[in-house]
């Protein structure tokens, strides 16, 4: 069968024709400016028909030599550029790079800071959550979900905003606890939070959990199995929605969460709509520990510790006593310098598992500093998931890792 | 500035340390499980074991590193499944030879216990591949490759991984990178810049 066409040579459409059209292979480029990349990566993608065959991001939009900086500052500058990496979740990053600065000088702040570290840690963890959910649920179609999470992740800004005085880059954690008195109104905010959020929470999920739209886009895609789940150094709820039970919080105890009574949610199926269940639940696990470091956190006693060169000293006291007003100033001038070695330490990210491995040559600049960011290490596996995926699964896909570019390129 | 251990720990539990939780294994290289077993199975690639801060760091030759950390994941009693990091360290400054050390840090999910492994070798000596073993070593393989300039051997796709494909300016986390890079940038529209201090970090 032949069609004349008026000008021009006649095209034979045949179905052989057919057939080898659709199975001739596509590259498609997705982003660096795609808006369901949050932020600014590449996937380059190669299709057949609608089917993904390969998929090959590419990093590096958003690299600012974040290690290279660190080993040109002192340790108490480098604070500010950990909330930089991960910047949805600052406080956990500053948490994560203060407790390795605190193991290598070998000091350890008083508990009510440390009461009042997890308190953060756990805030940051839901604002970050609050996040992921919005845009993943945006991504894959449900506008309206994203209006909602802001709405709540205000209020932990606010939360931030009274104890620190900023809302997104907090620099909040300082070597051996913090130098400022807390706000006398910040226990009320938390708990009024904490009494509120569970009810906004059950909205998410009858807008969600089964709306079948929601339900289609996500059951049964992008399925990790649990072995190479293992293999591609998983960590976070990528690992735990194919039902590995490994929570850094759990599993080697950092801060006081051995204190804490909390569950690990696991998935069974590993796919997209297992991961969401997983971050649902530990949302709701995170208001139970910071209820029970309320409950449990001394009324007062000191914030910081006194008397160590590796602490800045109280703010209260640098204006009134000599001896303060000296340490402040070898301590932001000269800086600290903790002895020779080398501390690996490992948090519970929201993402995953946040490490940062610091070597000291006994100087007050650290030699090397190593961000082991979990979003990096998850992205890993979106090529194992894409492959024989349809070309709409990709924003589902890096929906569910949950990256953030900022902590990704570093 | 004085190097003696600062420890405020809770009241309740006197000499409790928040990150001496135990999860590092014993603290002593001969009670080590893991060590013992190297020690052991490879006797000529063992270096040293070394503790800080309860942390161990188990040092091999490099030829046997991927034999090694293969037999810590493999091994029945061992088993260090889950590869949390894996990077390097230019000890340019701190000492002579070998200049580089790559960093392996495992993790044992049903044991709950970490091990860090590493190994010296020199600019060009072609380091072991650990994506046999783990398929997560590849990013970070792809890192440490753009980063320090490491070239690892049976790596299947190695390639810059956060800087372009055609940097052709070395790799940056060398400690005798210049900071600001080897080249003078001129911003657009500011073709005749204000001379910039630089006073370390010189181009050799």
């Amino acid at each position: 069968m032949s069609l004349e066409i008026t000008q021009g040579t006649p095209v034979e459409i045949s179905e052989e024709r057919a057939l080898t059209d659709s199975r001739r292979q596509m590259v498609l480029n997705m982003g660096p400016q795609h808006p369901s990349t949050h932020g600014v990566m590449r996937v380059v993608l190669t299709l057949e028909g609608e089917t993904i065959v390969d998929c090959d991001p590419v990093l590096g939009y958003l690299h600012r030599g974040v290690e290279k900086l660190g080993e040109t500052h002192r340790y108490s500058q480098f604070v500010p550029w950990t909330d930089r990496t991960d910047y949805v979740a600052a406080p956990s990053n500053n948490l994560g790079y203060i407790l390795a600065v605190e193991k290598l000088c070998g000091i350890e702040a008083p508990e009510r800071a440390t009461y009042w570290r997890m308190v953060m840690g756990e805030l940051a963890r839901l604002a970050s959550h609050l996040v992921w959910l919005g845009t993943h649920a945006l991504d894959i179609g449900a506008l309206s979900m994203s209006l909602y999470c802001f709405r709540e992740r205000e209020l932990i800004l606010d939360i931030f905003e009274t104890f620190c005085g900023a809302r997104l880059t907090t620099n909040m954690m300082e070597m051996g606890g913090f130098s400022r008195p807390i706000p006398e109104q910040l226990p009320g905010m938390v708990r009024d939070f904490c009494n509120v959020f569970p009810k906004m929470q059950a909205e998410y999920e009858t807008l969600l959990s089964s709306n079948p739209i929601w339900l289609s886009r996500t059951r049964g895609v992008g399925v990790i199995e649990p072995e190479a789940a293992i293999s591609y150094s998983l960590t976070g709820a990528c690992l735990r929605g194919s039902g590995i039970n490994y929570d850094v919080r759990k599993a080697t105890p950092y801060l006081y969460y051995d204190r804490m009574e909390f569950e690990v949610p696991l998935g069974t199926r590993g796919d997209v709509y297992d991961r969401y269940l997983v971050r649902m639940e530990e949302m709701r696990q995170s208001i139970s520990i910071i209820e029970q470091c309320m409950d449990q956190m001394p009324t007062d006693g000191p914030l910081a510790l006194t008397e160590s060169p590796y602490v800045i000293p109280e703010h209260d006291n640098v204006m009134k006593t000599a001896e303060d007003m000296q340490r402040h100033f070898i301590w932001v001038i000269k800086g600290f310098s903790p002895p020779k070695g080398e501390v690996y330490q490992a948090i519970e990210h929201s993402k995953g598992e946040l490490g940062y491995y610091l070597v000291s040559d006994g100087t007050p600049i650290p030699y090397r500093v190593r961000l082991r960011t979990p979003d990096f290490v998850n992205l890993q596996s979106l090529p194992y998931m894409a492959q024989g995926a349809a070309l709409a699964d990709v924003v589902a896909l890096i929906g569910t890792i949950d990256i953030v570019l900022g902590s990704v390129d570093r | 500035m004085a190097e003696e251990e600062h420890t405020g720990g809770p009241a309740d539990s006197p000499g409790r340390r928040i990150w001496d939780t135990g999860y590092w294994g014993p603290t002593v290289p001969e009670e080590h499980p893991a060590i013992q077993a190297v020690r052991e199975k490879f006797p000529e690639a063992y270096v040293d074991a070394v503790n800080f801060r309860d942390e161990m760091t188990l040092r091999v030759e490099l030829p046997a590193l991927r034999e090694v950390v293969g037999f810590l994941r493999d091994d029945p009693s061992l088993r260090y499944n889950l590869l949390s990091d894996l990077t390097a360290v230019d000890m340019l400054r701190l000492r002579d030879n070998p200049r580089f050390d790559v960093v392996v840090q495992l993790y044992s999910i049903p044991r709950r216990q970490r091990l860090r492994v590493k190994a010296g070798f020199n600019d060009g000596d072609p380091v072991p591949s650990m994506v046999p073993l783990y398929q997560g070593a590849n990013w970070l393989e792809r890192e440490a490759y753009d980063m320090f300039g490491i070239v690892f051997e049976g790596h299947p796709d190695l390639r810059r991984m956060l800087l372009p494909d055609d940097w052709d300016e070395g790799h940056p986390l060398r400690k005798d990178y210049p900071l600001r890079g080897y080249r003078e940038y001129v911003q657009p529209g500011f073709e005749n810049p204000a001379p910039r201090v630089r006073s370390r970090f010189r181009r050799p």
